[in-house]
């Protein structure tokens, strides 16, 4: 090459290269500065925070969508209210009774998921022992730390006289119980029912891509644009993130933990969650997360929950009766028992790395 | 014969341009993705108060069951003390990084930490 070639050379490199610098900058400005189509709305709604986030449609959809996913929040939280009276305390008022009681269409089913759901665990999640939960004082939206847990010959008493969701009978519409202990407490079932009514009525608005996150439970449909959601999974000590997964396309991601209502009486943590064999909550577990696709049924709420009975110990009991691919358990010593479906695509943030055991239904 | 690159004016305008727009991408793109930088402070039934995360402030907090007292300081924010009986607002301790929040349910109270950009869509807990 000669000198006049290698200055032409340059001349049409630094053009080039110029050009396509323009071109990417142009192109990437262009991502940037279009405002993200994406809405987001936090509010205290069905007794805990919930979190909408909404993308790929116009303003005035994410909002009528939005508003109406509220509304129909605020009506379910009076429908299953275990405690604030309404619907489900008039039910557990003639339950108590002996009586039987008329139900809508969206009570049996809601009660006869439950009941599947409680087979399945193995009666680990059992929503007919709202005696004992009361007894705790978890039927209160503030537990004072300063009260000491109940007596034990009180929690015995209710232990023995076993509630379960198979001592309800469904004659047509009416329900009654053969045991009048069976008090019903769903608890996060009818909060994992909620996100899915959400769902659905968000989809019925044009929705395609969507989270909804009620007090750290959620479902997750589509994708923010060109990639899928990002979900971070809270420590269950502290507030840092424990790890993160990315999900699309339909999947829930629930989790039960002893951090989430609790107090501490004389060094020992008690918690909402109660082990319905011994009475009182289950300390071998911090948290239970599942992970699945599309079906709905408040399996998240109910899976959860029994995962958290169970415990390190048991867990695999639960994820083989239950038919959960994608489950974990976090053990009181901060060792994470992991299915090889979610270990495959749980991705661990911060150091240390936790000692993480692969246990096969 | 000079070694001089002679460069057209298409060649300057695209070398400009490259340059005038390397700043902007940088922040995009390099920039602290969590950077914290408002507080936001929700509270049942009352317009939200956001405020930047260095603000050197209290606020006190109107609910059903009294008074939530909240503190921004040193690019962090507290629940001070709040009437619930459990305290778990006030146990939440700091916060500063985007996307943290503390809650006092009871009281109908929330903090947010609001950020340029998220690492997660959502926080499952």
């Amino acid at each position: 090459m000669n000198a006049r070639g290698s200055l032409q050379w340059l001349r049409s490199r630094t053009l080039l290269v110029g050009s396509l610098i323009v071109l990417l900058s142009l192109a990437l400005a262009a991502c940037g500065r279009g405002k993200d189509p994406i809405h987001q709305t936090e509010i205290l709604v069905f007794g805990t925070l919930v979190d909408i986030t909404v993308w790929g449609v116009d303003d005035d959809t994410a909002q009528q969508a939005t508003a109406d996913v509220i509304k129909t929040l605020n009506d379910l939280h009076h429908r299953w209210h275990a405690w604030q009276p309404g619907p489900l305390t008039e039910i557990n008022a003639r339950l108590a009774k002996g009586e039987s009681i008329a139900l809508a269409p969206d009570q049996i089913e809601v009660i006869q998921g439950a009941q599947r759901l409680s087979r399945e665990s193995g009666y680990l999640f059992n929503p007919a022992i709202g005696n004992l939960i009361a007894l705790w004082g978890f039927h209160a939206d503030d537990r004072p730390d300063d009260v000491p847990p109940p007596p034990g010959a009180a929690i015995e008493r209710l232990v023995a006289a076993h509630p379960t969701m198979d001592d309800l009978r469904l004659d047509g519409d009416r329900l009654s119980s053969v045991n009048p202990a069976v008090q019903l407490d769903f608890g996060a079932y009818v909060k994992c029912y909620g996100v899915d009514r959400a769902i659905a009525i968000l989809r019925k608005h044009g929705v395609e891509n969507a989270i909804v996150n009620a007090g750290g439970d959620l479902r997750a449909i589509g994708r923010k644009g060109d990639r899928p959601w990002r979900i971070g999974i809270r420590d269950p000590r502290g507030t840092g993130i424990l790890a993160s997964i990315e999900v699309q396309g339909d999947e829930s991601v629930f989790t039960s933990g002893d951090y989430e209502r609790f107090f501490i009486w004389k060094g020992k943590r008690y918690h909402h969650i109660i082990d319905p064999r011994s009475g009182y909550s289950p300390d071998g577990a911090m948290s239970a997360t599942v992970i699945y696709t599309g079906p709905e049924g408040g399996v998240g709420g109910g899976a959860s929950t029994a995962l958290m009975v169970a415990g390190p110990k048991e867990w695999l009991k639960v994820v083989g009766g239950m038919h959960l691919a994608q489950a974990m358990v976090i053990g009181a010593d901060r060792t994470v028992y992991l299915t090889p479906t979610l270990a495959k695509r749980l991705h661990f943030e911060g150091e240390p790395k936790p000692r993480v055991i692969i246990g096969q239904p | 014969m000079s070694t001089r690159i002679a460069l057209t004016r298409a060649d300057w305008l695209a070398v400009i341009l490259a340059l005038a727009l390397l700043p902007a991408l940088y922040l995009r793109y390099w920039g602290d993705q969590g950077a914290a930088t408002a507080v936001r402070i929700s509270a049942s039934g009352q317009p939200d108060i956001t405020v930047p995360l260095s603000s050197n402030r209290r606020f006190t907090i109107h609910g059903p069951l009294g008074d939530s007292v909240i503190e921004i300081s040193d690019d962090r924010v507290r629940f001070v003390s709040s009437p619930c009986r459990g305290k778990e607002c006030v146990h939440s301790g700091w916060l500063a990084h985007a996307g943290e929040l503390a809650a006092c349910l009871p009281n109908g109270v929330m903090v947010s930490v609001l950020g340029r950009d998220r690492r997660y869509d959502s926080i499952n807990y």
